[in-house]
């Protein structure tokens, strides 16, 4: 009897097919993981730290890293570190804040331009290049003098900018999406254009807007950041990134930790995002 | 290629207005009295006044837009408020400061991005690749102004090499228009490695190999023509992030720029000048787009029929 | 002399004139804020006051030992009430744009002060104690003051006393053109950039002493102020940041002046608003405030924490006084008095740099349940705030305005008076929380009439110890002077308060 006992072979585990997969997705799994390390950051920070963020001591000032403060501490005593992670959670309500409001007001307005077509679709897409052409920073200057500083006011004129990226997006994959057989089918059909945006298009759009989310949420926190450290965003004490790297300002040359750590978050932050977002893409163009 | 171009000239004095008019509608929707806050916290009852007729508030807002339109059209864009001056000429005294920084940017990006990216592309998926597409995604992710402070630190303070304060001589041209240039340069990168990733796969290269012409000339000749579209791509249609990044860098670096000019502005609360700045930015951008994308679709077709 | 002796002397004098534009220097100063006007009776600022001072005199001025001297009067004299003090003036003198200084002159100076219509900022002072001051004859001067006023010859040293071209103050253009007598005139004002002033020669003084050129210049930034010392864009730099103070001393190449000065910073308390029109309620946040902790943190220690309204080089000054330890029981039990035992919130408008110190005690007086909102405004949008009437302040709801006020050596009224007397309310005065407390109006006219300096001084004590207990602010620290200069830069002074005289510098 000959030993060609051809075994089944066994359908590898299921975690060990996961992790393959992240190996392969190289991009994914870098992106995926330094954000997630973020967003667990901001979330757990009581639990990191065991210093109050806000809490000043005026005798231990424009300390140098140590054990006891991993990131030193700033002009008022407070722990650059704590204020650091605590900082974690505001970048996170930013992004979700600002690309969530971004998208409410951007997708509908794009799906409404890429079924209706014709003049309600060029004045929507004008309407929309106008607020393109002001240069973000610019356009969110312009409303913070309106409206006043603050974060709320912030992220309202952030989302601002990022508004016709999401009408533009939506509006192409609409489009893209109503020459589809199956869509045209549907509405042979009859079924009522309701049903078919929200089945069809959505359905298919919520890849490429995932991927658009990511890259967004880079720029918001860029851009919060940038207004902060002008003064014209979130405002003292609280511990956003980028009003800590103002104060590190009128310290040069004397203290670089007070603008190092939380520039480092930034770029560390946006990287992943960015990264994911490319892997994202990437995916997404290899399976359609 | 006629209707695109149609379009697009139909839609650049459209949006032009659009713009004009949405800044216009910011600087009258701000709380407050719009002639109080024109004429400045200082000004008399008198001049409230005069504001008052001149910007026409009484009248319908059509009429006061036409007004302003008009005004800005005869290049007439009021008084700033703190220095009594035009502020035609505030933001012409700045101007030239923000562009000699926006073309050293370019020029720094296109230097070193291009090559950079044709590395990336002639090298694919090998380490050189990596090395560039690592960098360039670290370049998109920084905050210019990070970057331009820890260079600062360094560079001014520590090292004492290179002037800190505003544009005095030609050394402190040097770290504000890096750290301008380290987004383009990114973007640039990326860009035309993926545009001659594109080109490289397409027939004619395929068949210029089969030729047996040089690689050298090859990539040179024909694949370096196809890297202009993503550098005109860059240069005219990011202009407006590159307005944003100098706002910021401007304000880190105290270079005399219009982005400077608009973050005082603001912290002053200067409203012509705010107003001012806003349109000739704005301005600014939506031709340099139009000229882009003329551009492009005039260079697009030659390179497909070559 | 032979040709040899000729050729000798001719090139010496030669190189003698070659060589002295090799000292044609251009000292530049640098400070921490725009000036204000080009006008001195229309500004308090020191800092503006700085910039005014090489190109305005007044009658007097302030020798090198701070006591006056002759200027552009050459003598005085008054009668025995006090009242009448007559003054001799210099003659063969002009203004930079060629009016001649006469008595003339000097009665439309002082008029455009006395004039109530004119809403000149300094005007107040003068306007306190001065009836008129009427011409004699070309050159002689009649001073009639409302009572005896102990300061006045050193109120005519500084301020609305700097004589302006009364033609330039005709045609309203002083406060971007500066138009006076002093050895600098007026090259330019660049706004935002920079102030020119180059040696007058039409001075009828000494003219030798003193750079050629002077240029002020300005930044809100310390690193910048820093920087520019250090690259030797500026030689000087006033006031000093005090996170690179100590900087600054170590280095070799530079040097740092220090001396106790007059400048008082304080958080005045808008005693209209509820709660802080509870005098417990006011006294509760000084209680609360660590005065020690703030100079260590926000001054690096070069600064004297507060315990009274007058700084300790003013005339008058009470060291014994402690009247706020920092106690936060106290504070928390005087709350809980004054019915508002969970605390309340405020808002607080501060400029520019001193937003820091707002937030110090934003945490500070959070320990008491004291929420305080901090407004950080540019400097003439933080004046129009800091200023504004009891009506203006109650619709911004400002609870409470953070600001600094010296009165150099001019003695204690002016350091009491334009912040405390009932009548300086503001805008006209500095009196911005509105204090009125006719006790304290009583104890202040009667120390300005009284010509004995001890029981004067003993008057003060009074009134320090009644501002103290009556709270209407939480005094913080006096500031101690600091500016630095170059090691090459010598004949700078300073008179307490900040204010750097560069008129007589010398650079290499």
């Amino acid at each position: 009897m000959s030993a060609i006992i051809t075994q089944l072979p066994r359908r590898k585990p299921r975690m060990l097919r996961f992790f393959r997969w992240l190996w392969r997705h190289p991009a994914v799994t870098l992106g995926g993981v330094i954000v997630s390390a973020i967003v667990l950051m901001g979330i757990f920070a009581p639990l990191l730290t065991r210093h109050d963020p806000y809490a000043q001591d005026l005798i231990d000032t424009l300390l140098a890293p140590s054990a006891d403060h991993l990131f030193g501490t700033d002009d008022y005593g407070r722990d650059i570190f704590a204020r650091v992670i605590y900082g974690a959670r505001i970048s996170i309500v930013e992004v979700v804040l600002s690309v969530g409001l971004a998208m409410i007001v951007g997708i509908p307005l794009g799906v409404i331009a890429g079924m209706a077509g014709r003049y309600v679709d060029m004045i929507i897409m004008w309407l929309m290049d106008m607020l393109f052409a002001f240069p973000g920073i610019v356009l969110a200057i312009l409303v913070v003098s309106i409206l006043g500083g603050g974060l709320i006011n912030l992220l309202i004129a952030i989302s601002l900018f990022a508004i016709p990226v999401y009408a533009r997006l939506s509006r192409n994959l609409t489009l893209g999406l109503k020459q589809m057989e199956y869509v045209e089918a549907a509405q042979a059909l009859g079924l009522s254009h309701y049903r078919i945006i929200v089945h069809y298009i959505l359905r298919n759009a919520v890849g490429p807007i995932i991927v658009q989310s990511t890259l967004t949420a880079g720029t918001v926190i860029l851009a919060a950041a940038s207004l902060s450290f002008l003064g014209l965003g979130v405002q003292p004490p609280m511990p956003e990134w980028g009003t800590m790297m103002s104060d590190g300002r009128n310290f040069l040359g004397i203290n670089i930790y007070l603008s190092l750590f939380p520039g480092l978050a930034i770029m560390l932050t946006v990287l992943g995002f960015n990264v994911l977002g490319d892997g994202l893409r990437d995916l997404l163009d290899t399976r359609s | 290629m006629k209707a695109y171009l149609a379009k697009k000239l139909i839609a650049f004095p459209v949006i032009l207005i659009g713009v004009s008019m949405l800044i216009f509608g910011s600087i009258r929707a701000l709380p407050g009295d719009p002639a109080r806050l024109m004429a400045g916290p200082e000004a008399t009852q008198e001049a409230v006044d005069n504001m008052r007729v001149r910007l026409g508030l009484d009248q319908p807002i059509v009429t006061q837009y036409v007004h302003f339109a008009t005004d800005v059209l005869h290049g007439n864009l009021g008084l700033s408020l703190q220095s009594q001056q035009p502020v035609t000429q505030e933001i012409g005294e700045r101007l030239p400061y923000t562009l000699a920084l926006a073309v050293l940017a370019y020029f720094l990006a296109v230097v070193i991005g291009v090559p950079a990216g044709m590395i990336g592309a002639v090298y694919r998926n090998r380490w050189p690749d990596y090395g560039v597409m690592l960098l360039a995604i670290a370049g998109a992710s920084i905050a210019n102004f990070w970057l331009g402070l820890m260079a600062m630190n360094y560079f001014s303070v520590s090292l004492g090499w290179l002037p800190l304060l505003g544009a005095t001589s030609w050394k402190s041209y040097i770290l504000p228009s890096i750290t301008l240039a380290v987004l383009p340069m990114a973007v640039m990168a990326r860009m035309t490695r993926s545009s001659m990733l594109d080109v490289l796969s397409e027939d004619y290269i395929r068949t210029a190999r089969a030729k047996g012409l040089s690689a050298v000339t090859i990539y040179c000749s024909h694949a370096f023509r196809n890297a202009l579209i993503p550098i005109v791509t860059i240069v005219a249609l990011n202009f407006g992030s590159l307005i944003g990044g100098a706002v910021v860098t401007e304000s880190v670096f105290n270079w005399p720029g219009i982005g400077r000019l608009l973050v005082d502005s603001v912290r002053y609360r200067d409203y012509p000048v705010i107003q001012g700045v806003a349109l000739v930015a704005v301005c600014g951008v939506v031709v340099m787009n139009l000229l882009g994308e003329l551009l492009i679709a005039f260079l697009n077709p030659k390179i497909r029929f070559d | 002399m032979n040709s040899k002796m000729r050729l000798t002397l001719l090139s010496t004098a030669l190189l003698a004139a070659l060589s002295s534009p090799l000292y044609a220097a251009t000292l530049t100063i640098m400070q921490n804020e725009a000036p204000r006007s080009m006008d001195p009776g229309n500004q308090t600022a020191t800092f503006t006051g700085t910039v005014l001072d090489p190109m305005y005199e007044g009658l007097l001025r302030m020798s090198p030992e701070l006591k006056p001297e002759a200027a552009l009067a050459t003598s005085w004299s008054s009668d025995e009430t006090g009242l009448k003090w007559t003054f001799k003036l210099r003659s063969g003198v002009t203004f930079h744009d060629g009016t001649p200084f006469n008595a003339d002159a000097v009665v439309a100076n002082f008029a455009r002060h006395l004039d109530a219509k004119r809403g000149l900022a300094a005007s107040g002072r003068l306007r306190t104690f001065l009836d008129s001051v009427t011409k004699v004859d070309d050159s002689t001067v009649l001073f009639t003051l409302k009572k005896p006023y102990p300061a006045f010859l050193n109120l005519l040293t500084t301020g609305a006393s700097l004589m302006v071209s009364p033609t330039a103050d005709k045609a309203g253009t002083l406060d971007s053109k500066a138009v006076g007598t002093g050895p600098y005139k007026m090259v330019q004002y660049k706004t935002g950039e920079f102030v020119l002033e180059e040696k007058y020669p039409g001075y009828w003084g000494n003219k030798t002493s003193g750079p050629d050129d002077l240029k002020w210049t300005w930044s809100a930034e310390p690193s910048v102020m820093n920087m520019a010392l250090q690259a030797g864009e500026a030689d000087v730099i006033n006031p000093v940041p005090p996170q690179f103070a100590t900087v600054l001393k170590n280095n070799p190449k530079f040097e740092l002046h220090e001396s106790p000065g007059s400048a008082v910073f304080w958080v005045a308390l808008n005693t209209d608003l509820k709660p802080l029109d509870d005098v417990r309620v006011r006294q509760a946040l000084n209680f609360a405030t660590d005065r020690a902790g703030l100079v260590r943190a926000i001054m690096s220690g070069f600064a004297i924490p507060a315990n009274s309204p007058l700084a300790p080089v003013t005339a008058g000054y009470d060291k014994t006084l402690d009247p706020y330890p920092l106690n936060i029981e106290k504070a928390k039990a005087l709350l809980k008095e004054a019915g508002v035992p969970n605390g309340f919130t405020m808002t607080i408008a501060v400029q520019g740099q001193d937003a820091r110190i707002g937030q110090v005690l934003q945490s500070m007086w959070a320990k008491i349940g004291v929420k305080l909102d901090v407004r950080q405004m540019e400097s003439g949008v933080w004046a129009k705030a800091a200023f504004a009437d009891q009506a203006g302040k109650k619709a911004d709801n400002t609870g409470s305005v953070l600001a600094s006020w010296s009165s150099g050596v001019n003695g204690a009224d002016l350091q009491l008076r334009p912040l405390y007397y009932s009548k300086s309310f503001a805008p006209g005065g500095a009196n911005l929380g509105f204090f009125n407390d006719p006790k304290l109006d009583e104890m202040l006219d009667k120390a300005a009439s009284t010509q004995d300096e001890n029981a004067r001084n003993a008057i003060y004590v009074d009134a320090q110890k009644e501002i103290n207990q009556q709270a209407p602010q939480v005094v913080l620290y006096y500031q101690n002077d600091l500016y630095a200069t170059g090691k090459d830069v010598s004949g700078v002074t300073m008179i307490p308060g900040g204010q750097i005289v560069v008129k007589d510098a010398h650079k290499g």
